[in-house]
């Protein structure tokens, strides 16, 4: 092990004792919003992978994780299997499905793949979703009801048992977090990262363009259906709303806000998603200086991810996290006396 | 017989509709090199606005018809100066980044023009549409009766289309616009205020999304999030036309509009229309252009 590897495990565990205490004794809501966290945390996370590390775009990662909570959600509930399989079977339909998108990603890039992505969480929204044809698979117009679920035999409902679902999703979520820090610099990481910069390039220094754009694509559904297929558990049933075509674009959008290029920013960037919006439903209302009603809805939640991402953008590309460690660099410099360097190195 | 003569002129109409965003669409990604994903959001507010003048405002002594050219031009107005306030306010000062990176500003635009919609006029699904034409008018041609909304609304796409490509190449403005998508900095050194014709070009787009949003209403019931989405079978029709052509584009809207007509004769689905228009872009992607879109301006 090299010292790098010794230090980011040491983070993961210290970041996970201290992530798995913070919900200990919240209201069930509050539980909730952070199990929720992980699950959309999960979601950037494979956005980080696709996205910042292999240069894809995807407008479709809500879609991965509803196709997980749909698997999982028809194992448990209409096939009576144990929830271990829901999760195994729910990230193998989003690791199938990230590989048929990935199809067509073989000839597209850039913005083309961004429209394909948008039309394939739109069909599978507003046909897969909510059509009667796929009903064995989304279990009608009431969703799957998981309610007797079981994990290694041990009897789990959701009302009960919300904080070790979170505490399993965000142990996950740190061993997948650390071994994609890994994966940056290992071989495959750096051929993803050739593609992002140019795929013309890549090709030319004999990286196998097919075979890397497909596995980063079927590591980023999977990633994201990770998440996807904890869902039934945490919240008792699959409705297609979670996963409806706005939940894709404002992933895309807190990714990109929080910084697509690091691991880091998946974490802050499912938080965000989570409470803020909870947070603000829960507690904007009321009455300013005695004077001044005010309820403040979901709806206030995505214009303000909408307005940050066109600031973000035009003043800071690299992302809330890209810039705080852009400016925790340069002070470190600053501290080590050390002249300053023009660039960087991601 | 009838039937499927019925289907046709619904598919034609649905398809001039498309048609319409999908210009407009083209018109902007030509000029300035923004593919705009909120092209949908913005034709959604602008249609709006012109819905709430309609509906939510006294017309004492008004006839009908100025009522719906008041709503209208209320609509229209709006569209315009949205279209200049995005100009002014973002992607003026985008404009020599990645077409990538313009594209996400534009997702950021559409999730904030949508919420915005929605804290305004609700989650509602509204069904009283602006009609341009008395809902009961209608004539027969070879015994199929046609109402005459639907027959506005091709007339419309086609003349505006037609309008479109003469300005573009008769006009000293259109030139300039023209000389802009061919290359900026060219065009610049020879005298073409190129903000300007930035401006012009997201103000007319604008207003062609607030027609095809107005137009569309007596077809579905709307709200925020579904005219919103449009933006995909506008891209549909859009790709047809190479995002290049305004002849191919129209035409595209309208075989766009047969195509997801027809097979409601047999089947009832709110999703299949969306299927089929990303089998259509899968189809134009892959075959038509697999080496991605025709360079534009930076």
């Amino acid at each position: 092990m090299m010292p790098g590897h010794i230090v980011r495990f040491a983070i993961a565990i210290v970041a996970f004792a201290i992530l798995a205490r913070l919900p200990v004794g919240l209201d069930p809501a509050f539980q909730f919003d952070a199990a929720l966290a992980v699950i959309w945390g999960f979601g950037i996370l494979s956005l980080v992978l696709l996205t910042g590390y292999a240069g894809q775009v995807s407008l479709c990662q809500a879609t991965f994780a509803g196709v997980a909570a749909y698997g999982a959600g028809m194992t448990v509930a209409g096939m009576h299997g144990g929830y271990l399989l829901g999760i195994i079977i729910g990230v193998l339909a989003a690791t199938v499905l990230g590989v048929i998108v990935g199809l067509p990603a073989l000839r597209l890039h850039g913005i083309t793949l961004a429209i394909v992505t948008l039309g394939i969480a739109l069909v599978f929204d507003k046909y897969v979703f909510q059509d009667h044809i796929f009903d064995w698979f989304t279990g009608g117009t009431g969703g799957w009801q998981v309610t007797q679920a079981s994990l290694f035999g041990i009897p789990v409902d959701s009302s009960k048992h919300l904080l070790t679902a979170y505490d399993v999703m965000l142990a996950l979520f740190g061993m997948v977090a650390v071994l994609m820090v890994n994966l940056h610099q290992s071989g495959a990481g750096r051929r993803f990262r050739a593609i992002r910069d140019s795929e013309l390039a890549a090709s030319t220094m004999g990286v196998n363009l097919a075979r890397y754009k497909l596995l980063a694509f079927a590591l980023s559904a999977s990633i994201a259906g990770m998440g996807g297929s904890f869902y039934p558990r945490i919240a008792g049933s699959v409705s297609p709303q979670p996963f409806w075509v706005f939940t894709s674009l404002q992933l895309a959008a807190i990714g990109v806000l929080m910084g697509v290029r690091y691991v880091p920013a998946a974490a802050l960037g499912g938080l965000f998603m989570a409470v803020v919006p909870d947070v603000l439903t829960r507690y904007g209302h009321g009455t300013f200086m005695n004077r001044f009603n005010y309820d403040i809805s979901y709806d206030w939640f995505q214009l303000a991810v909408g307005v940050l991402l066109v600031l973000q953008l035009i003043l800071l590309p690299d992302g809330v996290w890209g810039d705080i460690r852009a400016k925790a660099l340069r002070a470190w410099d600053v501290v080590r006396m050390k002249p300053r360097e023009e660039v960087r190195p991601a | 017989m009838t039937q499927f003569a019925a289907y046709t002129i619904i598919g034609l109409s649905l398809g001039g509709i498309f048609a319409l965003a999908a210009l407009g669409i083209v018109l902007i990604y030509r000029v300035t090199g923004v593919l705009n994903f909120a092209h949908g959001a913005m034709g959604m507010f602008s249609t709006f606005v012109a819905w709430q003048v309609f509906y939510g405002t006294p017309h004492t002594g008004m006839a009908p018809w100025m009522v719906t050219a008041e709503a209208i031009g209320a609509g229209l107005l709006f569209a315009v100066v949205l279209g200049l306030v995005l100009e002014l306010a973002v992607f003026r000062w985008v404009r020599n980044r990645p077409q990538i990176t313009k594209a996400v500003i534009t997702i950021g635009v559409l999730l904030a023009l949508q919420s915005a919609a929605s804290l305004i006029w609700k989650n509602n699904q509204y069904h009283l549409p602006i009609y341009l034409a008395p809902q009961t008018s209608t004539f027969k041609i070879a015994d199929v009766p046609i109402g005459a909304n639907y027959v506005v609304i091709v007339i419309v796409a086609l003349g505006l289309a037609f309008g479109l490509a003469a300005f573009l190449r008769g006009t000293a403005f259109g030139r300039a616009m023209r000389a802009v998508s061919d290359d900026p900095t060219a065009a610049s050194l020879w005298g073409v205020r190129v903000d300007m014709v930035g401006a012009v070009s997201w103000m007319l787009g604008s207003l062609i999304a607030a027609v095809a949003g107005i137009l569309i209403t007596p077809f579905i019931n709307f709200d925020t999030t579904s005219l919103t989405l449009l933006i995909v079978d506008s891209l549909a029709a859009a790709l047809i036309g190479g995002l290049v052509s305004l002849p191919m584009t129209v035409l595209g809207g309208f075989l766009l509009g047969l195509l997801e007509t027809y097979p409601t004769m047999w089947i009832q689905s709110l999703g299949l229309p969306r299927l089929i228009a990303l089998l259509v872009i899968l189809a134009v992607l892959i075959l038509r252009s697999p080496r991605g879109l025709p360079a534009v301006a930076k």
